[in-house]
């Protein structure tokens, strides 16, 4: 972490400029209220008409289904302004504009001052017009849930003409910035009321529950910063910005639930979470009988293009964000299995060695990937050919086990003329270019290099078909991607990014896109796994750089981290803040890239990133080998028993995976996500629920003999791997043992699970299933499963089975529910559940009654996991061997 | 799925186990399982007793028989998984996957392998029979020669001793002489003091010169005395020995009489700054790459401190500036091209250093601890024939007297095992000689008997304390591990050596191991010890490594007919792997192993097919 290398914001003018500034600045007013081919439209005009002309702001309101208003505002483009701001393309999926709810009227207040517009049952949107002002009403108790300059912080800085006198170059340490359009930044307040916390902004290294950076009795810190960024030794608290962007924060309180602001715009962004009474001299009042948030938002150029989201629960609020922006995709099921990675895997011979291990010690893993080193001197798409003689073969043989290879393209090109890469792309002209007009060149691992421009629709169309098997030469059907270094990372740039000037497709500058760069090439190249599957195999595409959009497209990481246990307790709340901004595919490298972890801490570390949604191991070339199997018998069981947890869940897992593609929740979940009342859960961010039924705390220090884990609810919780109940409300003082990090079931859920361990997850696709339900105080219980071919896109028209299981009154019933209608497709299964456990049943019963089949089956005392030595034993259904497929019922008699 | 035969996945001789009872006890005790449980895909025991041929148990055993091939216990987690685990198929039955029965030719290959290696056994033992022999013989002559050495030892002593006393009863008569005729010159002088005032001033001063005279031909004498000395005496700090060096120096500068004066004298400095020079040497060495090879990381470091030096990487071209950037995450290769000129000095030094440390053990011979001290003072004292050998031993071809290790030793040919064996006796006669022809009280003293028993000292000297290091280093290299047999013994003083791509490995048992390229060396790791009962031999505390561990070798030991390193790999940074094929490995009992193993896979064979 090197603090001078980087920009605060008093470096950075827009910031400064903006900090500056005190509440009730601005001065505009709203006018020419009126409708408009269904939105609400107005011109934002100075009220102190100083100047003789001045140029109107043009204003536009629109409202969406369920709960979802838009707000865009631009310069009036009839007035010629020097150039056409930037508005980011291709984020908002195209479908949302169909949602559009056409504005039929509107209603003018009572104060005069006010007009309201429908935004969805109970909510209005309310604009007044002087001062302007913008918020949201709960129309059932007036209060307001979400408010725009409120107060009167908004400024947009007009594009014009440099006046002989000015200078606008920047210059930050050697880089200048030649700015050639001058200043043009945006700046406003946005307040979310009855708001405990704010969460969301990644991407950095800090608390779930987002600290206030300014205000009264709170430690002045730099603003939280989006601005995608190749950070060398990350440190593990920080407002500072990493990897990527999305500029979407979420507030939570008990008193009324979630809302949602999301600001589409890729420039440079630096948002201020204000303490209670920073605007104590401002003057402007504001209801006091709700608790308040207000944030400052400040960004460098582009447009305001804002989405204010009603919520009122978490999971509202996610769906409403994923009906712009995106469900995540369906990942293949081996990308939800276990990753096997290291910079580097070095030969043919290595790789052979380290995938022979895993089955010699018997630990599953679904891919091997190779970083840099294996390519011709960094130049993607090639092979170093004396350490990969053999590429094909290579992957057959990994694919003859079922197993997968990932290999590393990064957007940086080496500038050879020998490489037909280069030579295609700088005769093309599809190079991003330097503010002179010539092709960027900057350096990176390859040496001097030019960036693909993958802003162009053309361009990445291009790029995409760089990946059929004809041009990826050693390429195969097993073969998937990584995407590193495409902040993008420029090592000779300022804050080793591309210049702020560099110049993209249509003219746009870098600054204007600078966080959407890596998303574009991550679409482009999961756009050519598509392609080079000819549309029937899903795509894996791992990206370092992420902005809002991208799960879309694939996982993310949370990049280069550090092997030590702040790193571990700091990668629960960026993997949660990632899932609440709509990356549910994400995870941290388990034991740390840099650095050499102790063994306690990498056990720890897989106990813990067995839960992560994206579950990888990986490490820097200076460090010692970490595979699973060199720290001796005991260490290679308790990581080997980590990652069956995870295989052994793959089909809760997957089931979750299927949720967050149709409903935008994460996998990876905040428990007040699950608990939204419980205040106690609000800023605990060392605990976390994987779907609706599974809490994991991880264990955040060496030797811990106790934790205290809080368990919500008012149900019992069962720990996953003993069964043991614990109460719900209360704080538990557990003791701890080197076997696991403490995790539990949640009462009254069922859990799908797979407990045959198989080289791979490929070749768990037949085995039977176990069902563990834990009862809550009723006696009941319900759980999903969700089974498609695990690979093809099939699902998307109708080839899947999912289920619904309810146990309720002594009895088990299979309900369907995909839709009955619909897809002609089905996906075949005859998948059988070998074993139902019953956690917290009263015992005695010795026959359970299948019905229609009308057969009797035994109970008997089984063990929770079969794979472990003297693991407790409970009520189990044994050989009830129906076919998940079926509608069925088991009754316990 | 179930499998057909009830008793699938159980070895042979299992069978009975299962057969005898209609309920059967898991074998860890655990629980119970009726016949119709067994292999019924569905897990009963933990430990997997009730399902040897199905996957219902995560922790259960296959065995497969593969006839014509060898037996093969499989994780039950591979039955039925769709891939052909056993030559014979008999793990997947569910109808899944077709596997052909590959035993027979599978088998033919494993014992082809395994008669080569039987063959490669039969010859490697009787070599290795035959380096045990010979460790013998060389351990027996070792011990021999240390006992004949530390006779000759005490005797020499005695020796020297003698003519110790006899010189300085000599030198001081001489110094008695001096002062005598001192005190005449100085009467004949008082006696003309009357003529001027001029005379008396130059008297004084010609008297305080001999006053200086007078303290430093006593500090020479304790000089030389503690000299003889030396060799018990354990340290002395650089300083004073620097002192001591310097008085003797500037007495001689005085023009004592001492013979070769001049001579002894350069070299005497030489030998004083040498010595200082190598105290320094290492970390002097140690900064200098730092100051190379760490150029990106003192500039990064420095713009963390501050503006300064941030401007320095202002100043950086854009290529330097993006190198030093990826430099953090890659930091050696780009280090090595970045610094271009300055990392071949690096490697200069570098090379400067391991050349000393070669000068340096042929003079000390092998063991670094202890010869150092008593060698050291060897070369600072014993001026004239030593210094000869020094400066020998420095001309040396370099890469010569390093392969040829064991030649490195002191050179005690021309006095102990290969010549008359009688020098000793020779010494001993002419210091008697000399002893019966000179009278040491006579004066004036006779200037070439003085003469003589001066030499006679010093060569006395000089072959006491090349005997009294050739001592120390036989009683090294007596107490390091040859192995249980002695089978190492050939491995002392040897270099083995192996090229793979750009880098040649030297590995040098009981002394260190290299990789070099061209002209630079990088040191692996120094002589650490015998791992896993003599099959690995442990190399450690190598250079440092950037952002690494120090590096280290493991060198994985074979049987093999001639010492020979058929691989050098680095599984990870900094951490090498080297496997060395040796007739040392070659144990008979190993050999025993391999030819039961055969028998069994012959004996397994179906039919009768006859290979032999």
């Amino acid at each position: 972490w090197k603090k001078e290398e980087f920009r605060n914001c008093n470096q950075t003018p827009f910031c400064k400029r903006a900090r500056s500034r005190t509440p009730g600045s601005s001065d505009l007013i709203a006018t020419h209220v009126a409708i408009t081919d269904g939105d609400l439209t107005a011109n934002l005009i100075p009220k102190s008409q100083s100047e003789s002309n001045p140029k109107p702001l043009i204003l536009t309101l629109s409202v969406f289904q369920d709960g979802i208003l838009r707000l865009k505002i631009d310069e009036d483009p009839s007035l010629n302004p020097p150039k056409k701001r930037f508005q980011v393309p291709d984020v908002v999926v195209s479908q949302f504009s169909d949602t559009k709810l056409w504005l039929q009227r509107l209603t003018s207040e009572d104060d005069g001052l006010s007009y309201a517009v429908y935004l969805s049952d109970g909510y209005s949107a309310v604009l007044r017009h002087d001062p302007f002002e913008l918020f949201i009403r709960d129309d059932n108790s007036g209060d307001r849930v979400i408010s725009f300059n409120s107060h009167g912080l908004f400024d947009f800085e007009h594009l014009r003409e440099k006046n002989e006198d000015e200078n606008w170059e920047e210059t930050f340490r050697s880089h200048t910035d030649k700015r050639p359009y001058g200043p043009q930044s945006i700046s406003f307040d946005v307040s979310f009321y009855d708001a405990d916390f704010v969460y969301g902004i990644p991407e950095r290294a800090t608390s779930l529950a987002l600290k206030p950076t300014r205000g009264p009795n709170v430690e002045e810190s730099e603003p939280y910063r989006l601005f995608n960024l190749d950070v060398f030794e990350y440190i593990h608290e920080s407002p500072f910005g990493l990897y990527g962007s999305i500029p979407f924060m979420l507030s939570h309180g008990k008193a009324r639930g979630t809302s949602g602001f999301f600001w589409l715009n890729a420039a440079e962004m630096q948002i201020d979470v204000l303490a209670p009474g920073w605007d104590a001299e401002s003057g402007i009042s504001l209801p006091s009988s709700q608790n308040r948030i207000d944030t400052m938002w400040m960004s460098e150029a582009g447009v305001v293009d804002a989405f204010f989201f009603v919520g009122p629960r978490p999971k509202d609020v996610l769906r409403q964000y994923a009906a712009v922006t995106g469900p995540s995709a369906l990942p293949q099921m081996f990308a939800v299995a276990y990753h096997q990675c290291r910079w580097n895997y070095r030969d043919e011979e290595d790789v052979e060695n380290v995938d022979a291990k895993f089955d010699e010690y018997d630990i599953p893993y679904d891919i091997l990937w190779l970083d840099i080193e294996h390519t011709n001197g960094k130049r993607y798409f090639t092979w170093d050919r004396v350490l990969f003689p053999n590429p094909e073969e290579m992957q057959r043989k990994l694919a003859a086990k079922g197993r997968h290879m990932v290999t590393i393209v990064d957007p940086h090109i080496k500038r050879d003329d020998n490489f037909h890469l280069h030579k295609e792309a700088s005769e093309k002209g599809y190079y991003v270019k330097d503010s002179s007009g010539n092709d960027f060149d900057g350096w990176c691992w390859p040496g001097s290099s030019s960036y693909a421009d993958t802003l162009s629709p053309e361009i990445r169309s291009w790029w995409a078909d760089k990946f059929s098997y004809q041009s990826y030469v050693g390429s195969t059907p097993s073969l998937y991607i990584w995407n590193d270094m495409n902040e993008p990372s420029v090592f000779n740039g300022p804050e080793v990014t591309m210049p702020r000037d560099a110049l993209h497709y249509g003219g746009v500058e870098h600054r204007e896109l600078h966080n959407a760069y890596g998303y574009y090439f991550h679409m482009a190249t999961a756009e050519g796994l598509v392609r080079r599957g000819e549309g029937k195999d899903r795509p894996f595409v791992l990206s370092r750089a992420l902005f809002a959009g991208s799960q879309r497209y694939g996982a993310v990481w949370t990049g280069d981290n550090t092997a030590d246990w702040d790193q571990l307790r700091v990668s629960v709340p960026m993997v949660l803040t990632l899932g609440l901004t709509g990356m549910s595919f994400a995870g941290a490298d388990v034991g740390g890239f840099f650095g050499n972890p102790e063994t306690e801490l990498l056990v720890r570390w897989y106990q813990l990133g067995a839960f992560y949604p994206f579950f990888r191991a990986h490490a820097h070339h200076d460090t010692k080998r970490r595979e699973p199997w060199l720290f001796g018998e005991r260490n290679t069981g308790l990581i080997r028993d980590a990652i069956h947890v995870r295989y052994a869940l793959l089909p809760y897992f997957y089931t979750l995976f299927r949720e967050a593609n149709t409903t935008g929740v994460p996998v990876a979940r905040p428990i007040w996500m699950e608990f939204p009342s419980d205040e106690a859960t609000f800023s605990n961010d060392e605990a976390f629920m994987v779907g609706n039924s599974i809490l994991v705390q991880g264990i955040y220090t060496e030797r811990a003999k106790h934790a205290s884990v809080y368990l919500p609810g008012k149900q019992s919780w069962y720990d996953l791997r003993t069964g043991t109940v614990y109460k719900g409300g209360v704080t538990h003082k557990l003791e701890v043992t080197e076997e696991s990090i403490p995790a539990f079931q949640r009462g009254g859920t069922i859990l799908p699970r797979k407990d045959r361990f198989r080289r791979s997850s490929t070749q768990m696709t037949n085995d039977p299933f176990t069902l563990v339900i834990a009862l809550n105080s009723s006696q009941a219980a319900e759980g999903e499963l969700y089974i498609d071919d695990g690979s093809s896109f099939g699902f998307l028209e109708g080839a899947f089975i999912h289920r619904r299981f309810i146990f309720a009154n002594g009895k088990l019933t299979s309900v369907d529910l995909a839709p009955t209608s619909g897809g002609n497709v089905s996906h075949r299964s005859d998948v059988v559940i070998e074993r139902i456990i019953l956690l917290g049943h009263t015992p005695g019963s010795k026959n359970a009654l299948i019905e229609p089949s009308n057969q009797k089956v035994d109970i008997e005392l089984g063990p929770l996991w079969v794979q472990r030595e003297r693991s407790p034993v409970f009520m189990t259904i044994r050989k009830p061997n129906v076919r998940v497929a079926e509608d069925w019922t088991i009754k316990i008699l | 799925s179930k499998p057909l035969d009830p008793f699938l996945g159980i070895a042979p001789q299992d069978v009975k186990y299962f057969k005898t009872h209609d309920v059967i006890r898991c074998r860890d005790g655990s629980a119970n399982f009726i016949k119709d449980q067994l292999n019924d895909d569905f897990c009963d025991c933990p430990d997997g007793t009730d399902e040897p041929g199905t996957s219902a148990c995560p922790r259960g055993k296959f065995y497969c028989q593969n006839a014509g091939h060898a037996p093969v216990y499989l994780f039950s987690s591979r039955v039925n998984d769709g891939i052909c685990d056993c030559c014979d198929g008999s793990d997947e039955y569910d109808g899944q996957e077709k596997c052909l029965n590959t035993c027979w030719e599978a088998g033919k290959v494993a014992r082809d392998k395994l008669r080569k290696k039987i063959a490669t056994y039969q010859e490697g033992v009787k070599l290795r029979k035959q380096e045990i022999e010979q460790a013998k013989l060389s351990m027996e002559k070792d011990g021999a020669e240390l006992s004949k050495l530390k006779n000759e030892e005490s005797i020499l002593k005695g020796v020297v001793k003698q003519l110790k006393d006899h010189k300085e009863q000599i030198e001081k008569i001489e110094e008695k002489e001096r002062l005598q005729k001192e005190k005449e010159e100085k009467e004949k002088k008082e006696a003309e003091e009357k003529a001027s005032e001029k005379t008396i001033k130059v008297d004084e001063e010609d008297t305080k010169h001999e006053d200086e005279a007078e303290t430093d031909s006593h500090s020479e004498d304790n000089t030389v005395a503690s000299n003889h000395d030396k060799i018990e005496v354990q340290e002395d700090s650089l300083v004073q020995e620097d002192e001591a060096g310097e008085k003797l120096a500037d007495t001689l500068d005085n023009s004592v009489e001492v013979t070769d004066a001049p001579g002894s004298e350069g070299s005497l400095l030489n030998q004083v700054e040498e010595n200082a020079k190598e105290a320094e040497r290492e970390p002097a060495v140690e900064s200098e790459i730092d100051l190379t090879t760490g150029k990106t990381e003192s500039s990064s470091e420095v713009i963390n401190t501050g503006r300064d030096v941030s401007e320095n990487t202002d100043g950086l071209s854009k290529e330097e500036l993006g190198r030093l950037i990826a430099s953090r995450w890659v930091k050696e290769d780009v280090v090595k091209e970045d610094v271009g000129a300055r990392s071949a000095e690096a490697d200069t030094a570098l090379d400067n250093e391991y050349q000393e440390d070669i000068a340096h053990g042929t003079t000390n011979g092998e063991s670094e601890g202890y010869a150092s001290e008593t060698d050291d003072e060897n070369n600072k004292y014993d001026e004239d024939v030593n210094d000869d050998e020094f400066h020998d031993d420095e001309n040396d071809d370099l890469s010569s007297s390093y392969k040829s290790d064991i030649e490195t030793e002191p050179d005690l040919s021309d006095f102990s095992t290969t010549e008359d064996p009688s020098w000793l006796e020779k010494i001993q006669k002419s210091v008697w000689n000399i002893f019966q022809s000179v009278n040491i009280f006579q004066t004036p003293v006779n200037q070439s008997d003085a003469a003589r028993i001066h030499k006679e000292y010093d060569e006395s000297s000089t072959k006491l304390s090349k005997i009294q290091s050739r001592i120390s280093s036989l009683t090294q290299k007596q107490k390091l591990d040859f192995g249980p047999a002695k089978e190492f013994y050939s491995f002392y003083g040897r270099c083995f050596e192996s090229k793979q791509n750009k880098y040649t490995y030297k590995v040098c048992p009981y002394k260190q191991a290299t990789q070099e390229e061209g002209h630079s060396t990088t040191r692996l790791g120094g002589w650490d010890k015998f791992e896993d009962s003599h099959k690995v031999m442990v190399f450690s505390s190598g250079d440092k490594c950037w952002n690494g561990p120090d590096r280290s070798l493991k060198v994985k030991l074979k049987c093999g007919l001639s010492n020979e390193i058929t691989d050098v790999d680095e599984p990870s940074r900094c951490e090498y792997v080297a496997l060395l094929a040796t007739p040392a490995l070659c144990q008979e009992e190993k050999l025993k192993e391999l030819q039961q193993k055969l028998d069994l896979l012959n004996s397994e064979q179906p039919g009768s097919h006859d290979e032999l």
